[in-house]
């Protein structure tokens, strides 16, 4: 089979599909450094006279940006953190140590996955709301892992399976705790797991929007996508502002993605097939 | 990795070797404590309050709650915006499958025969997944903006004029344009998946194929497509679940409107709990969008496992 010369047809037809699927970034991209008489103008096309840089910096300043993105990056600090400390001995557990009603437990975490975090919304808020947790960086941090944890665990049991049960033996001959046995053996070698993990429990709160829109009031305390949704809401009429603002949103995961390109998507294609 | 250099601590060294291979519940319970607690009380207890609620007539957040049967159950059958979200909830997932999964399907057949181009292509695809669907709904909301967005003004720019349309207040057009919006997002993923399917299919098949005349056509319908069946049925199951939790671009977007003609489950349960406290009737939607999710799972499960066999 030739491959150099099929390439180039395909490569071609593809490229108009990629101008439209990024069109609303560049797009916007363009537009928030037009002024507000030239968004006006309603000339998609047309390059702004002068760059108006003028734009982010009122955005930034006028919608807290800086805060919001320190608030979401505090955030997902968090939510990665407890994650991993949570799920991986929990997936090692029910990976390799043989105890009554293992089958049981698992079920009940897996149970979580097919449970839509809208579905009990009510009650979760009550009990935020009644151990002091509304309005609350502890509170939404500790929401979103609850609502992680069941594909934590499971996609760190279906790795620690497939290591071997001698690797335990020989650890507890040697006089390793389990959790010695974790943290020395079977971490270091799940590597692409505990990878597939953290990419995906930092992309998904990082975006979440549900649970800080139920948990997060203050203005003050809000995330990121919560943060701008306000503020596009708010300053609805200056078009130049939510465009400028709504580029800070989506630029910096952007570019560190393009940035851990190869990690990033193995991560994420691990983790998915996985679990 | 050796392990004599470190000093033998914990219960686990004091145990004799010939019991080693079977593990006490404590020790296990032990490493499974910080998951199980989180997990009980912010999500098994909701579940378990859920049920309760949707039996319970409350008015409101923090006040008291008392059994009233299946009333909430009744009432809810009774409003026609609840068979109007589920009505609309089916169409959003249909509309999610075809347009996310089609397009990423039909992009990994595309991006799979390239060589190193693929590489930059599969990249720059899969941009919009990592923009937060709330923003989405922000961008796209620009975008359908009837007099300053790029779709309105574009088909203008380009003598199509007579194709503007007002995207988002359009009963009939309004959950087709929020869903263009949410699948834009969602198909990078959904491609990334049928790409590492495709890789997952032997070459030989396709030699075999080629032995025996097939033309490129044939080899797809005869060897990709089979090959494809077992990530078909996960995109596609993964595709209506992330359908189902469809909310923030409808949220940001239209809230619903106009005249309910957006609202899904998951809006109808937001706008029931926290604007209309009306905390009975949410739940019972509640238990019918995890009974929908439980139900997806399960016939997915199902199929997956027929195929495996």
């Amino acid at each position: 089979m030739n491959r150099r010369n099929r390439e180039w047809p395909i490569a071609l037809a593809l490229a108009p599909v990629l101008v439209l699927v990024l069109a609303p970034f560049a797009w916007l991209m363009v537009s928030s450094l037009k002024t507000e008489a030239e968004i006006g103008q309603g000339a998609p096309f047309q390059w702004p006279a002068d760059l108006m840089w003028r734009n982010y910096a009122d955005a930034w300043r006028i919608g807290g940006f800086g805060e919001l993105i320190g608030n979401s990056l505090m955030n997902l600090a968090g939510v990665v953190a407890l994650t991993l400390a949570t799920c991986a001995p929990a997936g090692y557990a029910l990976a390799k140590m043989r105890f009554p009603g293992r089958e049981w437990l698992f079920y009940i975490f897996i149970f979580g996955l097919t449970i839509p975090i809208q579905a009990i919304i009510i009650p979760l808020y009550q009990v935020l709301f009644g151990l002091r947790l509304i309005d609350t960086l502890t509170g939404i941090v500790l929401a979103q892992v609850s609502n992680g944890i069941p594909f934590g665990i499971f996609l760190m049991r279906s790795f620690f399976i497939s290591v071997p049960d001698e690797l335990v033996e020989a650890g507890k001959i040697d006089g390793a705790s389990h959790v010695q046995i974790l943290t020395r053996i079977f971490l270091p070698i799940s590597l692409p797991a505990v990878q597939a993990l953290i990419v995906i429990s930092a992309l998904s709160t990082w975006n979440d929007f549900f649970l800080p829109l139920v948990v997060l009031i203050s203005p003050d305390i809000q995330t990121l996508p919560l943060g701008l949704v306000r503020f596009a809401g708010t300053y609805a009429s200056e078009y130049r502002l939510v465009f400028s603002g709504t580029v800070i949103s989506f630029l910096p995961i952007i570019l560190l993605y393009i940035l851990t390109q190869r990690r990033f998507t193995e991560g994420l294609t691990q983790g998915a097939i996985k679990g | 990795m050796r392990l004599d250099d470190t000093p033998a601590r914990g219960r686990a060294a004091m145990r004799p070797s010939g019991t080693a291979s079977r593990d006490t519940l404590g020790s296990a319970l032990l490493l499974m404590a910080p998951a199980l607690a989180l997990y009980a009380v912010f999500t098994l207890l909701p579940v378990a309050l859920t049920f309760w609620l949707s039996f319970s007539q409350s008015a409101g957040f923090n006040t008291g709650a008392q059994f009233t049967g299946l009333d909430n159950y009744r009432k809810a059958a009774a409003d026609p915006i609840v068979w109007q979200s589920l009505r609309h909830t089916f169409l959003w997932l249909a509309y999610h499958v075809v347009l996310a999964g089609g397009l990423g399907l039909a992009l990994a057949l595309a991006i799979a025969r390239l060589g190193r181009s693929g590489v930059f292509f599969r990249t720059a695809f899969f941009l919009p997944h990592l923009v937060s669907l709330a923003v989405v709904g922000v961008i796209w909301a620009n975008i359908y903006d009837p007099f300053f967005g790029l779709l309105n003004t574009a088909l203008t720019g380009l003598g199509l004029g007579a194709y503007t349309q007002g995207w988002l207040s359009e009963p009939v057009l309004v959950l087709f344009s929020v869903n263009v919006a949410s699948s834009w997002q969602g198909f990078g993923l959904y491609m990334l998946l049928f790409i590492a399917g495709l890789q997952n299919i032997d070459p030989a098949l396709y030699d075999a194929a080629e032995v025996d005349g097939a033309n490129g056509f044939q080899k797809l319908i005869h060897v990709t497509l089979p090959g494809l069946s077992e990530v078909m049925t996960f995109v596609v199951s993964l595709a209506m679940i992330n359908g189902l939790k469809g909310f923030a671009t409808v949220f940001v977007m239209t809230n619903g409107g106009p005249f309910y003609q957006s609202e899904l489950i998951t809006t109808y349960i937001y706008r029931l709990a926290f604007q209309a406290q009306n905390h009975g009737q949410a739940a019972v939607l509640c238990i019918l969008l995890s009974l929908l999710a439980i139900a997806i799972t399960i016939v997915f499960n199902r199929w997956r496992a027929r195929l495996a066999r």
